[in-house]
């Protein structure tokens, strides 16, 4: 097909577009989504017997915040990068809630070996965190794909990698409700560790994910 | 939307010129047929013009195949254009990513980065949101290239555009590898000058 075929097919299947919502009322949308999906799966396995307590602790609500804030800025961020003319910075959005994230568990860590000594810091093999936090973000994950691809797919190892850790940062949120686990190091490695890998494997898929249409990559 | 076909295709300033591009993506989003073909035909010109400058070793179906791609990649991603903001920066992201991807399908990455620098020439638009408003001026690039010497303009097309190495420039340019490369930084900083006062689009 020659250009002016193309212009004229283009033009002729082109009806009106509605352009896409700001990332932020669509981030809203999608944690609407995410969250549903992360309190059902709550309920059908269960909530933790001691839930009420911790929700009185301020630590577990810290770290319970900056692990949805840090979803909810990765997903805006990857929602961005799907927009061309958005600006760079974008990506380094959920640095600041990931960082507290970090911090706060880290802090942990030092509490739990202050309080404990040794015993605090012991690393057990916790081998489920990684499957229910990839079950429960797996529908989010799923519904942010959907959503990023109504967009220009121009970054897409970065946007995918940022879905992902948005995705399973919503999977280790709902975890620690059902998830008889607060040893700070524990979290910090079985659960982020799991976060992280998943949005590392994402950030290596993103190309294939994530494509223009009628592209070869 | 017949005003803003016209404007498109008619003489004008730079920025109303923008301003018409605007008005006809804006027409077109809102599903006026007419202006999108209006639209895709001036983008298919500015990119074919661009492709064919900045690689002339490519053959037409070639140029033909990456300005078919940025028009896909346009129509493809034409909802997420934001009515409120300038279609330039938008069209040149797309324009300067698909680039990037043919860049690294040819294996000739060097020069298309560099067609992608130039479209600074072609949409006068900047490379990131924060310069959006800081338009640059064709007109602004040709009288830098004409302020360039013989020697200069002529190393920076042998070493630039057509890739060579210093030493096989030197020898085709017959001077010294030296001089050479001092001819080739001169010409890039009186363009960078030209093109952008923080030097952001060229090197």
């Amino acid at each position: 097909m020659n250009t002016e075929e193309l212009i004229d097919t283009l033009a002729r299947d082109a009806g009106p577009v509605r352009p896409l919502p700001t990332p932020a009322r669509r981030v809203l949308g999608w944690l609407f989504v995410a969250l549903g999906f992360a309190a059902a799966m709550v309920w059908a396995i269960g909530p933790r017997p001691d839930l009420a307590e911790r929700l009185t602790e301020a630590r577990f609500l810290f770290e319970q915040g900056a692990a949805l804030a840090t979803a909810a800025a990765a997903a805006m961020a990857a929602l961005a990068l799907t927009l061309p003319d958005a600006a760079r910075f974008w990506r380094w959005l959920p640095v600041i809630p990931g960082a507290a994230w970090l911090g706060t568990l880290g802090l942990g860590c030092l509490r739990d070996w202050a309080q404990m000594g040794p015993a605090g810091l012991r690393l057990t093999p916790d081998p489920e965190c990684f499957a229910y936090i990839a079950l429960i973000g797996s529908l989010p994950l799923l519904v942010l794909v959907l959503m990023l691809r109504r967009g220009a797919a121009l970054r897409p190892s970065w946007t995918l990698a940022l879905a992902a850790l948005a995705a399973a940062a919503v999977g280790n949120f709902a975890l620690r409700l059902f998830h008889t686990q607060d040893a700070a190091l524990m979290v910090l490695v079985w659960q982020v560790g799991a976060v992280l890998l998943i949005a590392g494997v994402a950030a290596l898929c993103g190309r294939s994910v994530l494509r223009w249409p009628g592209v070869p990559t | 939307m017949d005003s803003a076909t016209e404007g498109a295709g008619s003489e004008t300033t730079g920025k109303s010129r923008h301003a018409a591009l605007d008005a006809l993506m804006c027409a077109a989003q809102n599903g006026d047929r007419r202006a999108y073909q209006a639209l895709l035909k001036e983008v298919a010109v500015r990119m074919r013009r661009l492709v064919s400058a900045r690689a002339p070793w490519l053959g037409h179906a070639d140029v033909e195949d990456i300005v078919q791609d940025v028009l896909l990649s346009l129509h493809t991603a034409r909802a997420t254009w934001d009515p409120q903001r300038p279609f330039m920066p938008w069209i040149a992201a797309i324009a300067r990513n698909r680039l990037a991807d043919h860049a690294r399908r040819y294996a000739r990455r060097q020069a298309f980065d560099q067609a992608a620098n130039d479209l600074a020439e072609v949409f006068s638009s900047t490379p990131g949101q924060t310069h959006a408003e800081r338009v640059v001026n064709l007109m602004s690039v040709r009288r830098a290239m004409n302020e360039l010497t013989e020697g200069e303009r002529r190393a920076f097309e042998l070493v630039r555009l057509r890739e060579m190495s210093l030493a096989e420039a030197a020898d085709a340019g017959k001077t010294t590898v030296g001089a050479m490369k001092v001819a080739v930084h001169r010409a890039t900083r009186k363009l960078k000058r030209a093109i952008n006062r923080d030097g952001t689009e060229i090197e």
